[in-house]
């Protein structure tokens, strides 16, 4: 019976100590800014993006808001005078043509999606090249709006629009005349149809009242001066 | 007895471990190696009061041997730019493991033993 409890004794101190150095350990662990694995740094990053992503989206809303305002208080302010008047019809027509609003109308939507072959920043060129050749007005990839001041570049397994990320598939919207989209991009020997020999999946429809949306970013000049 | 023992140590343990200053985090892989040890000696004090060859004197000596040269191997590790800690870990959770299969091995024997009683008691009561 005594070396039974001399036992038991030993081993719950035993199990004390160890269960305590356990608990020890975590604490340290868990307190310790530099991660110990790839893994818990890698979450902590996903986290943080996600507050990011969360404190940006209301921010953009919170913007909307105040341009919503604005816009009113410009009618408001324009409902009185003629010459206000004008001028307020001039600004929404730089606007629409600047693609700082968000248009709707008739046209097509061509998506893109990675098949046998990966879509590249060069097919996407020729596809916004040939959208424009054919008198597109407005035109977007995953709504990312195309303006005066945009760039598709590559950048990595993703492709830059506007300096934002976007991926497979592609929904290239253009609003324009919806037959003679249409018709020049999926021509006979068009660029779309090699795309499709390579191993794309390519579907193009026209569609009536696309809505497309506003450039986010702003479009700015340094350099260039009006000639007097 | 024992089982009541180890049930109040790490309870205990747990109280005692969530009031402790926490210690620095270059000693924590020190530490770390140190709970292997020590669980590696949990499981064999176990496996040998299991066994009935209990000693107190070669359980304590064990864990603080064992302890002391895995701590000295990690610190070498780090010198030498070696994960020697593995080896240590490595030992130790075989040790474990063997020592885990003797614990569970005389359990299941003993409940065998107990079920061909019960059987034979019923088939003697049913002639």
């Amino acid at each position: 019976m005594n070396k039974k409890n001399q036992v038991a004794i030993t081993l719950g101190l035993m199990c004390f100590i160890l269960t305590a150095l356990i608990v020890v350990q975590v604490n340290t662990i868990n307190n310790a800014n530099s991660a110990i694995g790839q893994a818990r740094n890698e979450n902590d990053l996903r986290d943080e993006v996600l507050k990011w992503k969360e404190k940006y989206d209301v921010t953009y809303s919170n913007l909307e808001k105040a341009e919503k305002n604005l816009e009113n208080l410009r009618q408001n302010a324009s409902n009185n005078d003629e010459t206000t008047k004008q001028m307020e019809e001039e600004l929404k027509t730089a606007n629409k043509l600047l693609g700082l609003t968000e248009l709707t109308g008739d046209g097509i939507v061509i998506t893109l999606e990675d098949g046998t072959d990966l879509i590249h920043q060069e097919d996407l060129i020729y596809v916004v090249n040939e959208l424009k050749n054919a008198g597109a007005e407005a035109i977007s990839i995953n709504g990312q709006r195309l303006v005066s001041t945009s760039f598709i570049s590559c950048d990595g397994n993703v492709i830059l629009i506007n300096g934002n990320k976007i991926g497979t598939p592609f929904v290239v919207q253009a609003i324009g005349y919806p037959s003679t989209l249409y018709g020049a991009l999926m021509r006979n020997g068009g660029y779309l149809e090699k795309l499709q020999d390579i191993g794309i999946k390519v579907e193009t429809k026209k569609v009536e009242n696309i809505v497309i949306q506003k450039y986010n970013g702003i479009i700015d000049s340094k350099y260039m001066k009006v000639v007097e | 007895m024992v089982i009541i023992a180890i049930i109040i140590g790490c309870l205990v343990g747990i109280l005692v471990g969530m009031n402790t200053p926490i210690i620095p985090y270059s000693m924590s892989g020190y530490l770390a190696i140190s709970i292997i040890a020590a669980l590696d000696s949990v499981f064999g004090g176990i496996n040998s009061s299991i066994k009935g060859n209990f000693d107190l004197k070669i359980f304590v000596s064990g864990f603080f041997v064992n302890a002391i040269l895995s701590i000295l191997l990690t610190y070498l590790g780090e010198r030498l730019n070696v994960d020697i800690y593995l080896a240590a870990i490595v030992v130790f959770v075989g040790r474990m493991f063997n020592n885990l299969g003797y614990i569970r091995r005389h359990y299941i024997e003993k409940w065998i033993s107990r079920k061909n009683k019960e059987e034979k008691n019923t088939n003697e009561k049913g002639v």
